[in-house]
């Protein structure tokens, strides 16, 4: 062997180790990346697997239809009307600008808004449709759908949207949709939403959410890794929300509405036999189709500022000194706990002087002899003064508690306000004053600490129309299976109940009725006028009246009423904002519901 | 080493002018076998990773470039005379280096970077040319002297500056992962020619020390690369959007795989640059666990069919080659799977004879014909495995 093949073969000799460490090193390599192809797919391949299919698959909503409302006859209050979308699709389109050029002459979309379009459109992916206008027109529609085809992406959709056929008849009841916010996710924990969901705001569309809402549907599409769709995997249909049927009469309603027109005030119309609200008005009211279309803000800020408060919905909101309304409250009360019967009779002086202060009766002068049946009737303040001081303010707070004030009637409208009905253990806790004696008498005549909602009142007369039976006011339809069941049942003496009937009957049919003037035409009533304070009057300091002529501090005027009085249907109260006094200005409201609804329906149903 | 000398030691190898019957016998077969087993495999998953018949051409086109590839192979191994290789090695890589000096001063621009050169009739990739050249300029050198102590530092000088010359030039284009390829295939050659332990690991430590300056070096793309690697949950639709899209696809492709052109991952286009730099992670998808073994091991074969190849050599130039050669197609496979599966940072180092591309494939074409020719004219000869 030559040297030179020997020098290689100890090079070789050598070089053999080295390459033994380099396949050595290779092999290691290799046992580590199939130990890691083990980990991942043998070990967490179901996890990986799991993670590929959330890649692939994204579930797309399928909307579902909110129930509608009806009234209790059916008749549409709320509907679902179609809203025409103009939408188009970037990617088919080519550019957006003259897209928008070219459209813009069926449109007249403004400028401010093309400038939004576009913005959106660089935003979004362009194979995502782009909603151009909402609320199109008909001729718009049928403008555009004749030559959609020279409109390469686009296409008109339809979506449904809230409407309201009969404007802005119940309102306030109804209530309206608005875009979902913290509040609402929180207090309907159970609905899944989605940014940019609606829901309801207030009224029936709030409180019957979970039931008008209805489900969405579920399709799970196979997206690719941009979001485009692929194909369609599964589908689960939406379930549309079944229609509400509401105790509302719409007719009634729209009555009341048209008798408390122009006026500031509400009225409540109960069926005195189960608690069925036929009726509910807030005045002055707001059209609903203004919160689905949106506001200017000069529109939003006048609703918001305007004195006459038109977003409260004072049926349940507006808390008002019963006035002379209570004193029916307080009839019963003193014959049920034996401190007057339908003997006893006071004498009116036109005042009664306590602790060197005088409380007035309305009436300058006075009423004379007084018993309960005439006392009613005329509504003699010192009659009650000298009731109530031998009944005493706790005993008449439990009573009016059992008629329904001073709580909440529990109706399930969002933001009803309980009333106030004082007692001593209320004074103590509220001023840390003892009760004075005096504090009675003008909570006797409804005025002082107590107040009440109109459907407080119009519950409490509906209490007195059954016989004693406090329902809690519903907007649910009671059945024949399920008759309502009361909250309360006042078991007051049928004489007694006789006796303070009588005078509510002469309110209206009696010879010095406060309200004689306005008896409905077909049927007897029976009713109690009433004036709620809104300034003390200064004569009480100074002795001498002062005449208020400014509408601001003119006195509330309300009524309350029920009739058949031998049968009772319908159950009423009326407060009119600085009316002045019930039997001018709440009684006639009443005066026209009862008519229209007898007219309607006859008097025996 | 004088012509008549060359002369009598071809005659005592009893190797000089074989004649080409004889060539032809002495052809690796198996490594061919193997290498179109490979290839054609990564056909179909190629097909599936473009999305179907559809594009076709993107299979044809790889197939064509196979097709040239075993051309260039097969002429590499047969033709040219026993030596022209190891004469002409310096030449070929000052050639390279040439273009990769034209690349860098006027290349055009590809994927960003400066990489290609165009001919008209194919973009040349200078940095894939220098990938060969320089392990035939590194095993011409140690082939002409002979380091029988060892090789020490000063004796490092010469192929130190041969493989950093291009290195540097490559990672200006950027090119992080073939820079790192090229200095890692250049070690492995110096160690096999006998570079004494001691430096080798004294090399190591100062390219160790050396590495906070390369990363300051870097560009910010490379680093968030590197920094996705250790958490790719931080930028999930960013940097680290490659990497967890490629472990979900083959994570979920379990044991047996999804079946063929049924990967949600690939055909959903989760997957990025899925025909090309992550294929295999459609493979892995589509065939699972099993699938992905069974690509590792036909690597594995390859390789150790070259290693032996490398000790049948029958001179230190051959030996060399085959050294450098395999460790350059290794290299590439463990860097691609190690990057898809996540365990290396995502440097653009395609999967040898899958992963699209004409550059790639027709590279590591020429290295295994420079490989089937040293099998040839080894001295022993005969069929092994």
């Amino acid at each position: 062997m030559s040297s030179l093949e020997n020098e290689y073969e100890n090079f070789k000799v050598d070089a053999q180790r080295r390459l033994l460490l380099l396949g050595g090193l290779f092999a290691g390599a290799a046992i580590l990346i199939g130990g890691r192809l083990f980990h991942l797919q043998v070990m967490n391949g179901g996890e990986y697997r799991s993670l590929a299919e959330d890649n692939r698959i994204s579930l797309q909503p399928i909307p579902t239809l909110r129930g509608r409302i009806l009234d209790r006859h059916g008749r549409i209050l709320v509907d679902n009307s179609p809203d025409f979308q103009l939408s188009v699709i970037p990617e088919l389109t080519g550019s957006i600008q003259a897209f928008l050029k070219r459209i813009q002459p069926y449109l007249d979309i403004p400028p401010d808004r093309i400038e939004k379009i576009v913005r959106q459109a660089h935003r979004q992916r362009s194979f995502l449709p782009l909603i151009i206008q909402s609320r199109l027109t008909w001729a718009q529609v049928n403008q555009i759908e004749s030559r959609i085809h020279t409109f390469p992406g686009a296409s008109i959709q339809v979506q449904t949207t809230r409407s309201y056929p009969n404007g802005d008849i119940a309102s306030h009841l109804l209530g309206y949709l608005g875009e979902v916010n913290d509040k609402d996710s929180l207090q309907f924990s159970s609905i899944p939403f989605r940014s940019g969901d609606t829901v309801g705001k207030t009224g029936m569309e709030r409180m019957f959410e979970l039931a008008l809402r209805g489900k969405e549907g579920v399709r799970e599409m196979e997206v690719n890794a941009v979001g485009r769709h692929i194909r369609e995997l599964k589908r689960q249909p939406a379930r549309p929300g079944p229609d509400l049927r509401l105790t509302i009469d719409v007719e009634l309603q729209a009555e009341a509405e048209r008798a408390l027109s122009g006026l500031s005030g509400s009225t409540v119309c109960l069926d005195p036999n189960n608690g069925e609200v036929l009726a509910m008005v807030s005045q002055p009211s707001y059209d609903p189709n203004q919160f689905i279309r949106g506001f200017t803000s000069d529109e939003w800020k006048r609703l918001v500022t305007d004195p006459k408060r038109p977003l409260i919905n004072k049926a349940i909101q507006g808390q008002y000194p019963p006035g002379s309304t209570f004193k029916m409250v307080v009839a019963l009360a003193a014959l049920k706990e034996g401190k007057i019967d339908a003997n006893t009779r006071h004498h009116c002086g036109g005042s009664v002087t306590r602790d060197n202060h005088t409380f007035y009766c309305w009436k300058n002068g006075g009423h004379g002899q007084m018993d309960i049946v005439s006392a009613l009737e005329q509504s003699c303040d010192v009659f009650f003064y000298k009731v109530s001081e031998s009944l005493g303010i706790d005993t008449l707070a439990r009573h009016a508690n059992a008629m329904g004030l001073g709580g909440l009637t529990g109706i399930g409208l969002e933001g009803e306000k309980p009333g106030l009905m004082p007692s001593r253990a209320w004074k103590k806790a509220t001023s840390g004053h003892a009760w004075y004696p005096g504090e009675t008498l003008v909570t006797a005549i409804g005025q002082g600490a107590v107040l009440a909602t109109p459907l407080q009142l119009a519950n409490m007369v509906a209490t007195v129309a059954n016989g004693g039976r406090l329902y809690r006011p519903t907007f649910s339809l009671t059945t024949k299976e399920q008759p309502p069941t009361p909250m309360h049942i006042n078991a007051f003496h049928s004489a007694h109940l006789a006796l303070v009937r009588k005078g509510l009957i002469a309110v209206l049919h009696g010879k010095s009725g406060t309200a004689r003037q306005f008896k409905p035409e077909k049927v007897m009533a029976a009713g109690k006028t009433g004036t709620s304070q809104v300034v003390r009057h200064k004569r009480e300091k100074s002795g001498k009246l002062i005449k208020e002529d400014n509408e601001r501090f003119k006195d509330h005027a309300l009524f309350v009423a029920y009739a058949p009085v031998d049968n009772p249907r319908i159950a009423i109260s009326v407060i009119v904002e600085h009316g002045g006094h019930g039997s001018t200005a709440a009684a006639p409201v009443a005066k026209r519901i009862m008519d229209f609804y007898f007219d309607k329906y006859g008097i025996t149903g | 080493m004088s012509a008549a000398s060359e002369e009598k030691n071809a005659l005592l190898l009893g190797t000089n002018k074989l004649a080409l019957q004889d060539r032809l016998s002495r052809f690796p077969t198996s490594l061919l076998l193997l290498l179109t087993i490979l290839t054609l495999g990564g056909l179909f998953v190629l097909y599936s990773a473009v999305g179907g018949s559809g594009n076709g051409d993107y299979v044809w086109r790889q197939a064509a470039r196979f097709g040239v590839g075993l051309a260039l192979m097969f002429s590499i191994a047969m033709f040219g005379g026993e030596k022209i290789y190891r004469r002409y090695a310096y030449l070929l890589y000052a050639i390279a280096l040439l273009l990769l000096i034209v690349v860098f001063l006027t290349g055009s621009i590809g994927m960003g970077a400066r990489r290609w050169l165009a001919l008209g009739f194919l973009n040349l990739q200078p940095s894939e040319l220098m990938k060969v050249t320089m392990v035939l300029a590194l095993a011409r050198y140690f082939h002409d002297r002979s380091f029988s102590q060892g090789i020490g530092f000063t004796n490092l000088f010469v192929p130190l500056l041969m493989i950093l010359l291009p290195t540097a030039l490559i990672i200006k284009q950027p090119d992080l992962g073939t820079s790192i390829l090229l200095v890692a295939v250049g070690m492995v050659v110096i160690v096999a020619a006998g570079l004494k332990w001691k430096v080798f690991i004294a090399v190591l430590s100062m390219i160790a020390a050396s590495l906070p300056l390369g990363w300051n070096m870097m560009h910010e793309y490379q680093r968030r690369r590197i920094l996705t690697l250790f958490s790719p949950e931080k930028d999930p639709l960013g940097a680290g959007y490659h990497i967890i899209q490629s472990k979900i696809a083959i994570g979920s492709g379990g044991i047996f795989g999804k079946g063929f052109m049924a990967g949600s991952q690939s055909q959903l286009n989760f997957l990025p640059e899925r025909h090309t730099d992550f294929i295999f992670s459609v493979l892995a998808e589509e065939w699972g666990f099993v699938g992905g073994l069974l690509l590792l091991s036909i690597y594995c074969l390859i390789i150790l069919r070259t290693l032996i190849i490398a000790t049948m050599a029958s001179d230190r130039f051959g030996l060399l080659t085959v050294v450098g050669l395999t460790a350059l197609f290794g290299f590439q496979v463990l860097v691609n799977m190690g990057m898809v599966i996540g365990l290396l940072p995502v440097v653009g180092i395609p999967l040898p004879m899958i992963s699209y591309g004409g550059s790639s494939m027709l590279t590591l074409m020429i290295a295994m014909g420079l490989m089937a020719r040293v099998s040839i004219y080894s001295k022993q000869h005969g069929r092994t495995i």
